[in-house]
């Protein structure tokens, strides 16, 4: 049965698994350069070539326990810079001048927090060397991220606190706030694109959103409806991608008016097994309900849930991210990785939504050739499709999967264009990035391919090519 | 432990604990599976495992090796009724806090019958009393010891049997983030307690 995954064409191998291994990616690649982050429960952070798929570097010594979570910091030339979390409650920030040199130099670079200072010259000028270690966090770190800009870092930890750092200096940071309104483990922090407006995933089932309002941070929305811990938040690109076609430009032009006043949604996904979009009401709505407050320019965010994914997996979801094109990709215990697509919701078919077709083939035979044309025999290509229910249930919709969630302003809605089970084998499958492809055409041009990158509990780094 | 919180717990007979051994059968159960699901578990199922890295066409003849036995209650009640409780020097299966009735086999995805070979196993454990603090390092306990000992296909969900605990909700959250049992495992201290439990079991090392 064909699937529009490729199987993947490089499997990264790391280590043996260890008891309850969690290789983590970084969410991002850096922007100039091909590469690609790994951190694990073995306390190493690897680093990869995305152009040649090899490991470059290793890093290890520095963190005493697993390093849970890594980035890379954005809006940088001529150096990559890198932040790792790990279960030592420690942060490190580790730098590398750039070069040209991305042959496969594997070299173990040894780092000792405690002996720092002595250690530090003698690194090679083209290697990794650590900067700054940031403590403060009480207990293990689960998340770290760079505010677009690149000038904020926000770390978040099992102690139920969420840190904003700012780099005041070169490897100087200072805690401009301790943000302590969660009421569990901190699972996630990632930063709103254009604004400096973070979110927060955590045990205590909710999202929060951070803002600084004059001098201060504070929480400036509570995003309840998740029933378990919420593991993963992530942010939607600047510009939104629908996919297909719809009749009247004005359903278009109404759905693009709104998204501009609201900017980029939110996602996010938990123990729950559900996958929710959330979206901003436009702030003037929101002065004019509270023009009786005395605290005029409230910094104080609507949000509302705009819809929830079609269900899918069946265990918890560890994982999520949201594409440049605008698709989005999720995993977890379940092993499975399934991705979605947005697309224009077609009027006047309530009753039989030709969506199903599309959408079935999509998974099942790998014939989404892009054309997610209607298709009105999608009943033929149903056998053995994984999920059929949930997916069909969701695309004959009308608030089916959503009971009471799916707004009446919905023009469009996601749909299931690709699916692939067992992914790392029996594993779990822990986390997954977007990338750009950068092993052909230099990684340029307008048709620039999607790669997606897994890494699961067999310690193995998977790179995946999407055919649709 | 300055002081012992269920001074009398209830003991049963290790006579009287369920066992495959008196039924006269002997360890190797693969040709006579008993588990409650053995009959309507599809044959399929116990073929090599697809996704397994070392199964492959060639082994399939490779009988004695590569046979993949199926796994019963039983044999997951025999893996963690050994574990000795963190403050008695008794087994979970002699203080009734594992029971043979509270172990459940269920495949992941029921919908795709041996299409898929994950495994959910659901294990119940009863605290001796309602208000055991201990409560979760003793389903630690259970989840390291199956985690452990059974390949990886299996899913492991090791809750609080409904209405035994005071706290229960939230033990049960605690046991069932992964991430929060990987940080425990490195917790030396919890350690030495974990591997203390798991002294009764074969090859029991945290």
């Amino acid at each position: 049965m064909p699937s529009p995954f490729s199987p993947p064409n490089i499997s990264l191998p790391l280590n043996p698994r260890p008891f309850l291994h969690l290789p983590r990616l970084a969410h991002s690649t850096p922007p100039t350069l091909p590469l690609l982050a790994t951190c694990s429960s073995d306390k190493t952070v690897r680093i990869y070539s995305l152009t040649t798929f090899t490991l470059l570097s290793t890093i290890t010594g520095g963190h005493k326990r697993s390093v849970r979570t890594c980035a890379w910091k954005p809006n940088l030339k001529g150096e990559s810079v890198l932040a790792t979390g790990s279960f030592d409650a420690s942060v490190g920030i580790w730098r590398r001048y750039d070069t040209d040199d991305l042959n496969p130099r594997p070299v173990v670079v040894p780092v000792d927090f405690d002996a720092r200072d002595e250690n530090i010259d003698e690194y090679d000028e083209e290697e990794w060397r650590f900067a700054v270690v940031l403590d403060g966090h009480e207990s293990e770190v689960k998340s770290v991220a760079w505010s677009t800009g690149g000038n904020l870092l926000a770390t978040c930890s099992r102690d139920k606190s969420v840190w904003i750092w700012e780099e005041v200096g070169e490897d100087d940071f200072e805690t401009i706030a301790v943000l302590q309104e969660h009421e569990g483990d901190v699972k996630c922090v990632a930063w709103h694109p254009e604004e400096e407006l973070l979110a927060s995933a955590s045990y205590d089932d909710d999202v929060r959103l951070w803002k600084e309002d004059v001098d201060d941070w504070g929480c400036v929305g509570v995003l309840r409806g998740h029933d378990s811990t919420v593991w993963c938040v992530q942010w939607e690109g600047a510009t939104p991608d629908v996919y297909g076609e719809v009749e009247g430009q004005e359903v278009k032009e109404k759905w693009m008016q709104r998204r501009e006043a609201s900017g980029p949604r939110l996602l996010s996904c938990s123990d729950d097994m559900s996958i929710r979009v959330w979206r901003r009401n436009p702030k003037e709505k929101v002065e004019q309900s509270r023009l009786s407050i005395i605290r005029t320019g409230s910094s104080e965010e609507d949000w509302v849930e705009e819809t929830r994914l079609p269900v899918v997996h069946s265990r918890p979801i560890y994982s999520i991210a949201w594409s440049k094109s605008g698709r989005i990709v999720s995993t977890g215990g379940d092993g499975a990785i399934v991705v979605y697509e947005e697309r224009w919701k077609q009027p006047n078919t309530n009753a039989e939504n030709p969506g199903v077709g599309a959408q079935t083939e999509g998974i099942d035979k790998g014939e989404a050739n892009g054309e997610p044309q209607t298709n009105t025999n999608g009943a033929e290509s149903m056998e053995g499709v994984i999920g059929e229910g949930d997916a069909t249930t969701d695309a004959n919709g009308q608030g089916v999967t959503n009971p009471g969630h799916e707004s009446p302003l919905q023009e469009t809605e996601w749909v299931v264009v690709a699916q692939i089970e067992g992914a790392h084998g029996v594993f779990e499958v822990n986390h997954v990035a977007w990338a750009a492809r950068r092993d052909k055409n230099g990684g340029v041009g307008p048709e620039q391919e999607e790669l997606i990158i897994t890494t699961g509990d067999d310690g193995v780094v998977k790179v995946w090519t999407l055919d649709i | 432990m300055s002081e012992i919180l269920n001074a009398n717990p209830t003991i049963r007979n290790a006579s009287d604990l369920p066992s495959r051994r008196r039924l006269g059968a002997s360890q190797s159960l693969s040709k006579t599976p008993q588990g409650l699901f053995a009959s309507v578990v599809p044959a399929s199922a116990y073929l090599p495992d697809p996704f397994s890295p070392h199964s492959s066409d060639s082994d399939i003849s490779d009988e004695d090796e590569d046979e993949i036995e199926p796994i019963d209650e039983q044999e997951i009640y025999d893996l963690i009724s050994p574990i000795s409780d963190p403050e008695h020097p008794l087994t979970l299966g002699s203080l009734s806090v594992v029971n043979l009735p509270d172990i459940y086999l269920t495949p992941t995805f029921p919908e795709k019958g041996a299409a898929s070979p994950l495994t959910t196993l659901t294990v119940l454990i009863t605290p001796t009393i309602t208000h055991c603090s201990l409560a979760t390092v003793i389903g630690l306990g259970v989840r390291v010891r199956l985690e452990q000992a059974l390949p990886p296909r299996f899913r492991v969900d090791v809750r609080i049997k409904e209405g035994t605990h005071s706290t229960a909700e939230q033990v049960n959250r605690q046991l069932g983030d992964k991430e929060r049992v990987a940080a425990a495992l490195e917790n030396g201290t919890l350690v030495g307690v974990l591997r203390k439990m798991l002294e009764g079991c074969e090859s029991g090392a945290v």
